[in-house]
């Protein structure tokens, strides 16, 4: 039994994503609790991954493998995960701001919460305020994660928080920030919750904005 | 007689075959016409389709014989004239001419007087311009920042009119769309003596992004419609990441790169044939542990040196990169990056090589790292200038008349060449020890920062006529009502 949890870990810490879905589905079928394979077996590879990757032994290109072997792995489990009562560590709704079309780093934030057990909705990048504001209404999201490249479109940050409180919906998430041009002080400013600069700390605080770390 | 003597002046590079060129070149043509790019602009894919392309929704494929006929309009050479009539501020596009300048917009500048990280502001275009001006071996203008002291909206309009009366070198204006370009536009119209006089002698280059992967986005085709409409002379540029937004491999990228500029030479060669063009991109890797797009990686400038023999090989200048560093202030790894890359850049003849003064992976601009990538850049020119074999140089009368024993010192061959012969180091110091340590014992660094704080105490550019000043006023001036009621 414990040769399969094993197994899981293994082939996410190799990022094999095309074996993540069928190997899922033969511990469901052996009859093992979802939440613990999730936690003895999917979690346990990415737990390694992270800690690989802050010690450089991983590189970026194995770590979003990694996350999608994660991310395909999920998909099996997750109708099973809410059927047993679980849930996700969190819900995150995550999006490049209004007039700003950089997201290469803002999918990678994305593909690491993943990676770590958030289930991340994400609107893409030229996202206006009250596309914010619907997505936050329709999925609920404990966090709204924004990113902005350009100095010219930090403002947007500013001016969809403005709308989630206007829309009410401003106590129902944590706001988390980030972006070249983005700094503390900036996100302190616009009444953000957080900033990170890079990847794993966006995780970390992810992490922490829902209370899981 | 001499016979079948030839001869070699400058140094010879080439990296590719003209069997790989070939290769890339079919890669490319293959590319347009069988992938295209979405085009996000209604008017771009009319003329696109009008000209022969064909527009399926928003994907444009472009045949082939349509992209070589595009090439062959754009000239391989034409001058970029400096706006003051100075000859030696002229830039002179052509095979085996390569020029040097700064790049567009980081958020950060390196403030000259407390060499403190902070944002870009109006008076940081001025003394870009000033000392661009000044420094010999830099040859045109960016402003290497985004005003962050402005309305956001007139960021560019500023930026051109703080630049433009602080240097005559050619400026590569960079702008978010047709507003801005046109206030750009106008200023130097005014310069020039209006649009007909500017279109014989353009004094300036026009600078438009397309995104990566094979996206035409509608601000840089409004852009290079303005460019084309105008005749302004163009640069089409993507900003590619290998392993990000374009293929790992170098042959990879760069045919992905090529396909991008290239969809933008044929829309401009179909609203303006002959339109000076410049093909792009800025084509690097993303390192994969700290996840930053390298400016000082070795394969930006392999992965350059590649894309700009493809270009001269298909007939067009090249928006070349180098003079940029990955280190977050002065110091040996930018000497380092900096230099070599320019190094290479200067080997291939690439027409335009920018971002001269990037730090921080373009994070943040350095007037100091162009400052003392100008000595640098000296130091290539004079390598990549070759050696001189005649009968003068060869010296062999020379070398009987002093003879064994004799020494050089005193000989009229000594002095009527040594000027010529050597380059001489402005920043670099040659001194004896005793010399150099009653000096004050300067590192390099702090020789850069005073020879930067000089020009600025100092130098004087040529001024702009009373005319343009006053049309620089108007610009800005009607900028401001027009962006007053947008937050
Ligand atoms: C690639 C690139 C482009 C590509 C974008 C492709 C794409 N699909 O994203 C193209 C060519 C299209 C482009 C266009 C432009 N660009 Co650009 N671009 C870059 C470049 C070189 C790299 C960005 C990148 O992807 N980095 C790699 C990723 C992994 O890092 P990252 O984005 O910083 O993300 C990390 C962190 O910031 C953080 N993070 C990011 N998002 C979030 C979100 C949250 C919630 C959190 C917690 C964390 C977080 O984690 C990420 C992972 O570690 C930068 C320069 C640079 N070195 O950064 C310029 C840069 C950002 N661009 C710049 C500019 C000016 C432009 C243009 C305006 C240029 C023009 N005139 O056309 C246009 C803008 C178009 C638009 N409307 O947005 C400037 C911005 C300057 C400024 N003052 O604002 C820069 C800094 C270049 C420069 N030196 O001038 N660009």
């Amino acid at each position: 039994m414990s040769e399969i949890y094993q197994q899981l870990s293994t082939i996410i810490i190799a990022g094999e994503d095309e074996k993540a879905p069928g190997l899922v589905q033969k511990a469901l079928d052996q009859g093992l609790a979802p939440l613990e394979i999730l936690d003895n077996g999917l979690l346990v590879g990415m737990n390694e991954v992270s800690a690989r990757f802050a010690q450089e032994e991983m590189f970026v290109p194995e770590v979003l493998l990694a996350a999608k072997a994660m991310h395909d792995g999920l998909e099996v489990l997750r109708p099973h995960l809410v059927a047993a009562g679980a849930k996700p560590i969190g819900k995150i709704v995550l999006g490049t701001v209004k007039g700003d079309i950089h997201d290469i780093g803002k999918n990678l934030v994305g593909m690491m919460c993943e990676g770590a057990g958030f289930e991340v909705i994400n609107l893409g990048f030229d996202v206006d305020p009250e596309k914010f504001v619907e997505a936050v209404k329709k999925n609920r999201p404990d966090i709204v994660g924004m990113s902005a490249m350009l100095t010219t479109t930090m403002i947007a940050m500013g001016y969809t928080i403005k709308a989630l409180q206007e829309a009410g919906l401003r106590d129902t998430v944590k706001v988390m920030i980030g972006g070249s041009p983005v700094d503390a002080e900036i996100a302190e400013r616009i009444g953000a919750d957080g900033y990170a600069y890079n990847s794993p700390t966006a995780v970390e605080l992810a992490k922490r904005l829902v209370g899981a770390a | 007689m001499r016979t079948n003597y030839q001869i070699n002046s400058g140094v010879r590079f080439r990296m590719l075959s003209k069997d790989q060129l070939q290769a890339l070149f079919d890669g490319v043509l293959h590319v347009l016409e069988y992938t295209g790019l979405d085009v996000y602009h209604d008017e771009a894919r009319d003329i696109l389709q009008k000209a022969g392309a064909w527009v399926d929704d928003i994907r444009v494929r472009i045949p082939s014989y349509l992209v070589s006929r595009s090439l062959e309009m754009a000239p391989r050479s034409f001058t970029i004239f400096a706006r003051d009539g100075n000859p030696r501020h002229d830039i002179h596009i052509g095979p085996g001419l390569a020029y040097f300048g700064p790049g567009p917009t980081p958020p950060n500048f390196i403030d000259i007087e407390t060499l403190e990280r902070r944002p870009f502001t109006r008076s940081d275009a001025r003394i870009v311009a000033q000392v661009v001006d000044a420094l010999p071996n830099i040859d045109f203008c960016e402003s290497l920042g985004t005003i962050s002291d402005v309305h956001v909206d007139l960021a560019a309009s500023y930026e051109f009119a703080e630049m433009f009366p602080n240097t005559s070198k050619p400026i590569v204006a960079w702008s978010y769309g047709w507003d801005d370009s046109a206030d750009i536009h106008k200023i130097a119209v005014a310069e020039a003596g209006g649009q007909e006089a500017f279109e014989k002698r353009p004094n300036y280059i026009h600078y438009c992004e397309p995104l990566s992967p094979l996206v035409s986005t509608f601000e840089a085709l409004d852009k290079l419609i303005f460019a084309a409409r105008h005749r302004v002379p163009l640069i089409f540029t993507p900003c590619s990441i290998a392993g990000g937004t374009a293929p790992v491999t170098a042959a990879g990228i760069i045919t992905q790169a090529a396909a991008e500029s290239w969809m933008g030479c044929v829309l401009a060669q179909t609203i303006r044939p002959g339109l000076p063009f410049f093909m792009g991109g800025v084509l690097s890797v993303m390192d994969m542990k700290a996840m930053i797009y390298s400016y000082g990686a070795p394969e930006l400038s392999l992965m350059m040196a590649g894309i700009t023999e493809l270009a001269h090989y298909a007939g067009v200048p090249l928006w070349q990169t180098g003079g940029c560093t990955d280190s977050k202030t002065l110091d040996e790894q930018a000497a380092i990056e900096g230099s070599l890359s320019c190094f290479f850049s200067a080997l291939t003849e690439g027409d335009l090589c920018h971002d001269v003064g990037y730090t921080e992976s373009g994070i943040t601009g350095s007037i100091l790292q162009t400052a003392m990538m100008d000595e640098a850049i000296g130091y290539c020119r004079r390598i990549t200038r070759g050696i001189e074999v005649n009968e003068d140089t060869l010296a062999t009368e020379v070398i009987q008349r002093v003879g064994p024993n004799g020494h050089y010192l005193y000989d009229k061959h000594t002095r009527s060449h040594f000027k010529t012969e050597y380059w001489y180091p402005n920043l670099c110091d040659r001194r004896s020890f005793e010399e150099w340590q009653k000096k004050g014992s300067m590192p390099m660094r702090e020789r850069v920062i005073a020879r930067v704080r000089d020009i600025v105490a100092t130098h004087q550019p040529s001024a702009v006529k009373p005319e343009t000043e006053k049309v620089i006023t108007q610009v800005l001036k009607a900028a401001e009502e027009r962006v007053k009621d947008k937050r």
